[in-house]
């Protein structure tokens, strides 16, 4: 079984009196492992899409699995949980707490999951050693540089073992080459066997990893997949090879 | 979430805005300050009153006072014999109800040892009236039966009046023994009272303020115009001789036609039993009617009715006090709940982190609760300081007759009610932070 099976997921909006179509029956799986991209210019429906599967919200209509568990009619305490223990978010502006040490940071899932304090802090420490960052453990997110802020954000979203992480353009706020650094850093998980998840409309990114989607008018556009699934090797190549 | 870590983000968010979290508890402060001074105030004057009440015998002491007889009797009112002996007699005998009957006679006399000479008002009792004012004694004894039966030229002294008598004498000095003489008639010293004072001047005496020099001036100088509102004073300044020998020697011919005066200037009771108060009354008002034949020229004195308003008059300030801290504390609780607002406006984003990595909308509420919470219990705390600050100043600028007390339950009225503010005026905010979308959330800013 597949570790995410959307069928048939459709997600309307009303602003006014418009009812707006953010998702058209979208049909897709994701297998546990995988790593892949949904890609698409802004209004195609990749960013409801990632909320769907990422579990802040419901859809319209339509059966949406993850990890086993049907969340199309989740109640609210029941999406927190999952996106809790079983989902990691990255974001694109990081969205770190400044308030709070990036160890506080990272502990932060742990403490909504109930995790004791001990065990939160071994895991934090765990988790941040994972993003190479041991050294600056009780900085300040604002003493921090973007990447090393994504790296915390990365290692927050590890720390409870999630089935599946969520990237929301991680690069975007970040420059070439520290880009291509977080970039290095999901394959690595991935290769460690972790499932990634990356909305971004850089299609230099996309195009490096082994299966992206492409949302077109709240529709996979289809024979997109295809054409791609063999760029697997291009994974790790600087951005602009990889666009070429 | 963890309660604890809730307390903490309160206080980090307290911290990180110092002078407004400080603006914003000023309102709560305030309250808990002016709540807590005030009942602190209202039960320094209650514990005084009491204190004074005791003094006088406290509220089982009825006296018995003349007063004018109704309209019907008016025409014979001088069959009644008045308040005499004979009152006490029937009271002994005819009202198990009440005890320690006590009559007192007054005589203004001149009371001299050497070259020293007093004026002084001399009372004519019963052994009862030690027990019955709540006398102790010092030196010596009190007055007894056999003083009265024989009418014994003896005398019992208050410690200002022998202050006043033996000026080189250090405090402990014992007159027992030494005589005395009142309107030149030679009187033996057979007991002495202690000094008798309030606990509040007790306390400034001890703490050597000043006040204790006043006091000390007060029983020299002043002594008869503070007399009669002041039990402690009236205490030390007595001068106690047997109702019979006063009759004797100063009753005898006091009368404009010669004869004597057998009337009674005071006369009271104890009530034994206060479930059965009325009742008590009842009999004594039986008793009198008869000795007195019939004339209804007598009322009673109870310290119920005194005691009673000083009750009401503590519970009215107390209502009015408590109405005008609750709005400052309501004030501050609106402005609790505005900060709050606007905080989880600033942080609507971190409210959309939070939801988005597994917090419940509960745990959002219950940490934004927390918070204002916090604000409430710190707020609190620095009114129950700022409370004491402003006692003790009040102390200082007005040494007043009653030192403010401060009691546990009013600490914690007050401060429940600055906790309970806190997390009433962190209600709404919560509600809000709890049910903002987290996506709309992560998009802010």
């Amino acid at each position: 079984m597949a570790l995410v099976e959307l069928t048939d997921i459709s997600k309307h909006y009303r602003v006014g009196d418009q009812q707006i179509v953010a998702l058209d029956r979208v049909s897709l799986n994701i297998e546990s492992g995988e790593f892949l991209a949904i890609i698409g210019p802004s209004g195609s429906g990749k960013s409801t899409l990632m909320h769907l599967l990422g579990c802040l919200d419901t859809p319209t209509s339509g059966r949406l699995v993850i990890d086993g568990v049907d969340v199309s009619k989740a109640t609210n305490d029941q999406l927190a949980a999952m996106r809790n223990t079983r989902i990691g978010f990255v974001f694109q502006s990081f969205n770190l707490l400044p308030k709070f040490d990036v160890l506080r940071n990272v502990e932060l899932p742990m403490v909504y999951a109930g995790v004791p304090g001990r065990v939160r802090r071994e895991r934090a420490l765990e988790a941040i050693e994972r993003v190479d960052l041991t050294h600056r453990v009780h900085n300040n997110p604002l003493q921090l540089s973007g990447g090393q802020c994504q790296r915390v954000a990365i290692a927050r979203a590890l720390v409870n073992r999630p089935k599946i992480i969520f990237a929301d353009e991680p690069t975007g706020n970040l420059d070439s080459h520290t880009g291509e650094a977080i970039l290095s850093l999901f394959r690595d998980l991935s290769e460690a066997g972790s499932t990634i998840v990356i909305v971004t409309h850089d299609n230099s990114i996309a195009a490096r990893l082994p299966r992206r989607i492409e949302m077109r008018d709240g529709r996979i556009r289809l024979g997109a997949e295809a054409a791609v699934s063999n760029t697997a090797p291009l994974i790790g190549r600087p951005a602009g090879e990889g666009a070429a | 979430m963890n309660f604890w870590l809730g307390l903490l983000i309160g206080l980090k968010e307290i911290s990180a805005h110092k002078f407004r979290s400080f603006l914003t508890m000023l309102g709560v402060i305030l309250g808990v300050a002016s709540l807590l001074s005030m009942f602190a105030l209202t039960e320094g004057i209650a514990v005084g009153m009491r204190e004074r009440l005791e003094a006088n015998g406290g509220v089982e002491r009825v006296s018995i006072d003349p007063k004018d007889p109704s309209q019907e009797v008016q025409e014979i009112a001088f069959l009644s014999p008045g308040r005499t002996m004979l009152d006490v007699e029937a009271l002994e005998r005819g009202a198990p109800l009440v005890d320690l009957v006590v009559p007192e006679s007054y005589q203004s006399a001149a009371l001299s040892r050497l070259n020293l000479t007093e004026r002084v008002r001399v009372t004519g009792t019963v052994p009862n009236f030690m027990e019955s004012g709540k006398f102790e004694i010092e030196h010596g004894r009190m007055l007894c039966q056999l003083d009265l039966d024989h009418s014994h030229r003896v005398v019992v002294l208050g410690a200002t009046v022998v202050e006043e008598l033996w000026p080189q004498e250090d405090e402990g000095f014992n007159p027992v023994g030494e005589v005395v003489s009142i309107n030149h008639i030679p009187f033996t010293v057979v007991g002495t009272f202690p000094f008798f004072e309030s606990d509040s001047a007790k306390r400034r005496r001890e703490a050597g303020i000043t006040e204790a020099n006043r006091e000390r001036a007060n029983r020299r100088g002043h002594r008869r115009s503070s007399r009669h509102y002041d039990p402690f004073s009236r205490k030390n300044n007595a001068v106690v001789i047997p109702i019979s020998t006063m009759f004797y020697d100063f009753k005898s011919a006091q009368n404009a036609d010669g004869s004597p005066n057998y009337k009674l200037d005071q006369l009271a009771v104890r009530v034994l039993d206060l479930h059965r108060f009325e009742d008590s009354l009842e009999q004594v008002r039986t008793v009198l009617n008869r000795t007195h034949r019939g004339i209804d020229d007598f009322g009673f004195d109870t310290r119920e009715e005194w005691f009673e308003n000083i009750e009401s008059s503590v519970r009215a300030t107390r209502i009015s006090g408590s109405l005008i801290a609750g709005i400052s504390l309501l004030v501050g609780g609106i402005g609790i709940t505005n900060i709050m607002l606007a905080s989880i406006t600033e942080r609507i984003r971190e409210i959309g982190v939070r939801r988005a990595i597994g917090a419940r909308q509960r745990d959002i509420f219950v940490q934004i609760v927390v918070e204002s919470a916090v604000i409430g219990v710190i707020g609190g705390l620095l009114g129950l300081l700022t409370s004491l600050g402003v006692l003790k100043f009040l102390v200082l600028i007005s040494p007043a007759e009653n030192a403010p007390v401060i009691t546990l339950t009013a600490v914690s009225i007050a401060f429940g009610f600055a906790v309970a503010i806190g997390i009433l005026s962190g209600l709404y905010p919560a509600f809000k932070a709890s049910r903002l979308d987290p996506i709309e959330a992560l998009r802010w800013g």
